[in-house]
């Protein structure tokens, strides 16, 4: 048998046995028998000095071509099992991905808090400040700077508690105020702050009522602030909160640390104006108090008052979120009850 | 107050909508709570005249009679104690609405027909508390000066034809708290001057001023006026007053009570009527009450007085509680035919503290203590002499005594037009001022820029120029104002340090999952020094709502497991809460508050799974939430100790102190059994959790950072098992490690430990994962081994630590 004959059963075999080979390793020992170094096609190489020197340039060539054509079978059939492989290992794999997934714990704010940094967000973009202020409070602070002088009858408005006859659990946030003010370079510019915090209050707990809630106040005071820039913030800050498509009211009131003082009200998101028990049938649901800064509170804190002037507000935050949430109850604030507070997970800030 | 819109007629010719009105006034003047139309709903309600009426026997029933105003009379079957025949009463006919939108049918009672029924005040809408004593408990009669004839319509007659404004006043605004006031208020609002009328009073009696020697204390009462009449007879007040008192609120008692209401309502000034027996003595003394002096006030209320409380004596013994209420003593009585009426002005902030003392506070004492005006007690007391004339036939003794009489000027009050616009941001003219300040009835004179403004008398807010600028700004209009922004010098706004690092600390561990609560932060005594490891005295509130929350808080915990005891009692038993707030001490004798974050874990790091791959958190895995937290705040944990504690409220032998750099910041551990067995919802719970005090680190967190490249060269981890006694901590093994291993050692975990019956007794085993890197150069192998073989020395020479 000549050696072209040899490469042509070769040929045949070694197809077969490819062919044959049913997984990687098998097909391994397949690619050493054939091409490898030892293999059938090194064996006929190394009888190339039998042949014929005018037949060698042939041969050699056949060779190759063989080996090219094994390779190239080889890896075919190598990639086909591999998919195959690959094919059952998934089919083994498959998952019922309609059940459900391990769960853990995704955090929540607080929804008092979400309003509040969300304002607090609002106001920094504003160029205000962020200031917060001791909770035990002075009487001197919370109450005569701010224009409440004892026996004022407005302190009764207020039950507060009382520590001692000097210190006492703030009822307002408007202590901040006097602080600020009284230490405020205005030859360095503008005043404008809000102070959040907690605020207590001598009030039995109920749906309506709360002794602990939390407060923010804003003070801006410059040589040139109107009253009309108060109303311009204010409605600004209604519709940030609760839609753009609320109306505004401001209605007279009084603070004795403002003057004049309004409060505003916004038209009620639950029937539009129309009047429901949300608004208890006046169309309107007041959101907050605020005014211009009483003189004698800019010159208890050793600031000019014929100079400077400014607005000053307070918001309600609790209020603000029973709005915006639809609550019905303050406490729910204070219970921390899991499934009350993890609904706020959804809320962004 | 509430304000009837006909009796407003009386001043100003109103032709508003009365709810346009009301809204109008809330805008620009005094909030309007609401408007209240009486007749609204109700249909079909007419007088009627009984006829006849028969008691049905063995009921407390009466068969009627009534004519309507129809061809035919109706029988009615009334159940009222008080039907009769000849009476004039209110009948809801077949088809009626009565109150509470309730549907009047003809139908049959006991078998009798009837066909409507008679009505009490109550059943068309009337509140108790302002309907006429003896038709309390039984159904209206309508008065014979009440020109009323059966079939008309009920409304008229009794002002439920009225729209009634409740002026929801600010304290400043007492001016508002009469007829007078509330039409000098309205009018400025619409641009009206209200006809307010004054009264000429033609005495005709006997001078009476010689019977009686008042001595009044002029800081106590620095107006006081007394007039008497005589011959008076007690009865009913004419209906047109009865109707302005109920439609005020007030219930009509008998024709002097209510004629001092009625000023009251008019004017603003409280009016008081003795009965001039009490005062026999020839004596009326206002003076402050003495320790131990009692009087029972007319309500039947028995109160001690106080010596700041003012009162008027007959010489001898307290009569009337100046200013809020008079004393069953001196009251007027159907026997009463001599009256003597009081005028005054009373200190107004004794008069508020005694209301609030005794709990008694009354129309009278509420607008004593915001402030009345000082020039309606002479035309008060007038009125109501005029009107006790007209209404109880009294005479009117010639001569007042005026014990005290000062007088109170009006404020002037000086600003400009240029102040009032730039406060407003308006451009108004100084003509545009004076019209709205005269539309007020204030007078004002202008001079250039300068306006000097006579605020009368009734108006107490107003003093300095700020008040003027609310008032013009009302009157104008707040609606009117531009809305702009502060056009100001460019502000740098944002958090401060400390709250900057509060929020990063809050944003760690809510990405880590926890829940944020709020709790109060009073709290109770013992509450308020539970989980703290250096209690500090207490900062107590001197009258608490109660002994629960009294004291404030010195850990935030206490929150938190309160806030675990609701949710274990709702079946919520997994939970992961953090708390950041503030504690409270008073130590040093200053008031200190401080910033902490506290967490409480209970139940599961997953929730309830199929896969049943569940882990329960434990202390280590609340220790580990505690160190990514350190990690993410920059804190460096090299600086980190642990050392076991025993803290009131946690568990003695699973809980640890944390200290940085040597100083106490916080604690880690698990809640007391003897807390939680105390708790039914706790009992046999698991709950960790820790409390840090942020203000102890903030000191070291940092600030700001500069990046560094990935290292270049190959890290080489080595593991080290040993096995030591059992009372070894691990962190004095890593002392050991770490001051033998040299600088390439990076990091140093344990890997593994054991403790039970595969190892000596007494002994336990654990293994490390040591890393070391140097980041400048290929670290070898035998430098690595080196290092490992000084630990190992190290570790049994200093721990008797065998290799394993």
């Amino acid at each position: 048998m000549d050696l072209f004959d040899k490469l042509k059963e070769l040929r045949e075999k070694g197809l077969e046995e490819i062919k044959k080979a049913s997984d990687e390793k098998k097909l391994d020992e397949v690619r050493v028998q054939l091409v490898g170094r030892k293999g059938e096609l090194t064996k006929i190489l190394h009888s190339l000095r039998e042949v014929a020197p005018e037949d060698r340039r042939e041969v050699g060539q056949r060779v190759n071509e063989l080996r090219d054509l094994f390779n190239k079978q080889l890896d075919d059939s190598k990639k086909s099992l591999l998919a195959a492989f690959i094919a059952k290992k998934m089919e083994d794999e498959r998952v019922d991905v309609t059940l459900p997934g391990r769960r853990s714990h995704v955090g929540s704010k607080h929804p008092i808090n979400i309003i509040l940094d969300d304002l607090e967000k609002y106001f920094i973009g504003m160029g205000y400040t962020v200031v917060q202020g001791p909770e035990i409070e002075t009487d001197h602070y919370c109450f005569e700077m701010m224009n409440l002088p004892k026996d004022h009858p407005a302190r009764d408005m207020q039950a507060t508690f009382y520590i001692d006859d000097e210190n006492l659990l703030r009822s307002q946030t408007s202590g901040d105020q006097a602080r600020v003010l009284e230490k405020h370079d205005f030859s360095k510019g503008p005043l404008k702050m809000v102070g959040p915090g907690k605020v207590y209050r001598r009030d039995d707990d109920d749906a309506m009522h709360s002794h602990q809630f939390m407060q923010m106040e804003g003070l801006v005071v410059d040589k040139h602030v109107t009253m009309s820039d108060l109303k311009g913030t204010l409605e600004m800050i209604a519709k940030h909160v609760f839609g753009q498509d609320r109306e505004t009211r401001l209605r007279p009131s009084y603070f004795p640390f403002t003057e004049p003082s309004v409060e505003m009200d916004v038209s009620c998101f639950n029937c539009n104006g129309k009047g429901c028990q949300i608004c208890k049938y006046t169309g309107w649901i007041e959101v907050l108090g605020a005014g211009m800064v009483q003189p004698n509170v800019l010159e208890n804190a050793g600031v000019d008052s014929i100079v400077y002037g400014g607005f000053a507000f307070g918001v309600g935050l609790d209020r603000f979120a029973i709005l915006k949430y639809g609550i019905d109850d303050i406490r729910d604030f204070y219970t921390n009850d899991k499934r009350f507070l993890e609904q706020f997970r959804k809320e962004e800030d | 107050m509430l304000v009837s819109y006909n009796w407003l007629q009386d001043f100003l010719n109103l032709d508003q909508d009365p709810k346009d009105l009301a809204e109008k006034i809330t805008r620009t003047g005094v909030e309007i709570a609401s408007v209240n139309h009486p007749q609204e709903g109700l249909k079909k309600i007419v007088v009627g005249h009984v006829l006849d009426c028969k008691a049905v026997e063995g009921t407390h029933l009466h068969l009627t009679h009534v004519d309507v105003g129809e061809d035919e009379p109706l029988q009615i079957v009334c159940g009222a104690p008080n039907v009769a025949a000849g009476e004039n009463v209110i009948v809801a006919l077949h088809g009626a609405r009565i109150a509470g939108n309730e549907k009047i049918k003809k139908g049959k009672i006991r078998g009798m027909e009837s066909y409507g029924m008679l009505c009490a005040l109550q059943e068309i809408g009337f509140s108790d508390s302002t309907v006429p004593g003896k038709y309390v408990n039984g159904i209206y009669v309508f008065p014979e000066d009440a020109e009323v004839k059966p079939g008309d319509d009920v409304y008229q007659a009794l002002g439920m034809d009225d729209y009634i404004l409740d002026f929801d006043i600010t304290p400043n605004r007492a001016d508002t708290l009469s007829m007078e006031g509330a039409a000098y208020e309205v009018g400025a609002i619409v641009n009206e001057k209200p006809q307010i009328e004054n009264v000429v009073l033609k005495e005709d009696g006997p001078d009476w001023t010689s019977e009686l020697d008042a001595e009044v204390d002029e800081k106590l009462a620095p107006k006081y006026y007394l007039r008497k009449v005589s011959g008076v007879k007690i009865g009913d007040s004419p209906l047109w007053m009865q109707r302005r008192l109920w439609n005020a609120g007030i219930r009509p008692i008998n024709n002097v009570v209510d004629v001092t209401n009625y000023v009251m309502l008019l004017t603003g000034q409280p009016m008081h009527a003795y009965d001039a027996k009490t005062f026999k003595s020839g004596k009326l003394v206002v003076r402050k009450a003495e320790k131990g002096e009692k009087l029972t006030l007319l309500n039947d209320k028995e109160i001690e007085l106080d010596p700041n409380d003012i009162i008027i004596t007959d010489g001898d013994k307290p009569v009337m509680m100046a200013g809020v209420m008079g004393g069953k003593n001196s009251e007027v009585e159907n026997d009463t035919t001599d009256v003597i009426l009081e005028s005054a002005v009373f200190d107004g902030t004794l008069v508020r503290k005694a209301a609030l003392r005794h709990a008694n506070r009354t129309e009278a004492s509420s607008r004593f203590e915001k402030g009345i005006n000082w020039d309606n007690t002479q035309k008060a007391i007038d009125i109501a002499a005029l009107l006790l004339r007209n209404d109880a036939s009294a005479t009117v003794n010639a001569g007042e005594i005026k014990a005290t009489d000062q007088t109170r000027k009006p404020a002037v009050v000086k600003t400009t037009v240029s102040y009032i616009n730039n406060v407003l941001g308006t451009e108004l003219s100084s003509d545009e001022m004076v019209k709205i300040l005269d539309r007020l009835c204030f007078e004002t004179q202008v001079d250039g820029d300068q306006l000097t403004v006579t605020v009368p008398n009734r108006r107490w807010d107003i003093a300095i120029p700020a008040d003027l600028v609310e008032e013009v700004g009302r009157i104008y209009g707040y609606d009117n104002l531009k809305s702009t922004q502060p056009l100001l010098a460019e502000t740098h706004g944002g958090y401060s340090e400390a709250e900057t690092k509060l929020r990063r600390v809050k944003k760690v561990v809510e990405g880590q999952g926890l829940m944020e609560a709020i709790s109060y932060s009073l709290t109770s005594p013992e509450k308020a020094v539970r989980f703290t490891m250096n209690p500090k005295p207490l900062a107590e509130v001197e009258m608490p709502l109660n002994s629960a929350r009294s004291a404030m808080r010195q850990n935030l915990m206490t929150g938190l497991v309160d806030a675990a005891s609701y949710n274990f009692a709702r079946k919520e038993n997994d939970l992961h809460f953090f708390e950041q707030g503030r504690v409270y001490d008073h130590d040093n004798d200053t008031f200190n508050e401080h910033e902490h974050l506290a967490t409480l874990y209970s139940g599961s790091i997953f929730e309830d799974n199929w896969q049943h791959k569940n882990e329960k958190v434990d202390f280590f895995y609340v220790k580990g939430q505690l160190e990514d937290l350190f990690e993410a705040i920059g804190l460096d944990e090299n600086k980190i100790e642990y050392k076991a504690a025993e803290i009131n409220g946690m568990h003695p032998t699973r809980t640890a102190a944390i200290y940085l750099d040597g100083q106490y910041i916080g604690m880690i551990g698990m809640i007391a059994h003897a807390v939680t067995m105390a708790d039914k919802a706790l009992r046999g719970s698991e709950l960790y959790g820790y409390e840090l005090d942020l203000d102890a680190i903030d000191a070291t967190l940092n600030k700001g950072m500069t990046s560094k490249p990935a290292p270049k060269f190959p890290a080489i981890e080595r593991d080290l098992s040993i096995l030591v006694k059992k009372d070894v901590t691990n962190s004095e093994i890593e002392n050991v490690i770490l001051a033998n291993a040299g600088k390439y050692l990076k990091n140093l975990k344990v890997i593994d430990v054991y403790e039970g019956s595969h190892i000596e007794p007494g002994k336990k085993s654990l293994a490390y994962n040591l890393t070391f890197l140097n980041e400048h150069d290929t670290l070898t192998d035998e430098v690595v081994t080196k290092a490992m073989n000084k630990i190992t020395e190290a570790l049994m020479n200093d721990l008797e630590v065998k290799i394993r």
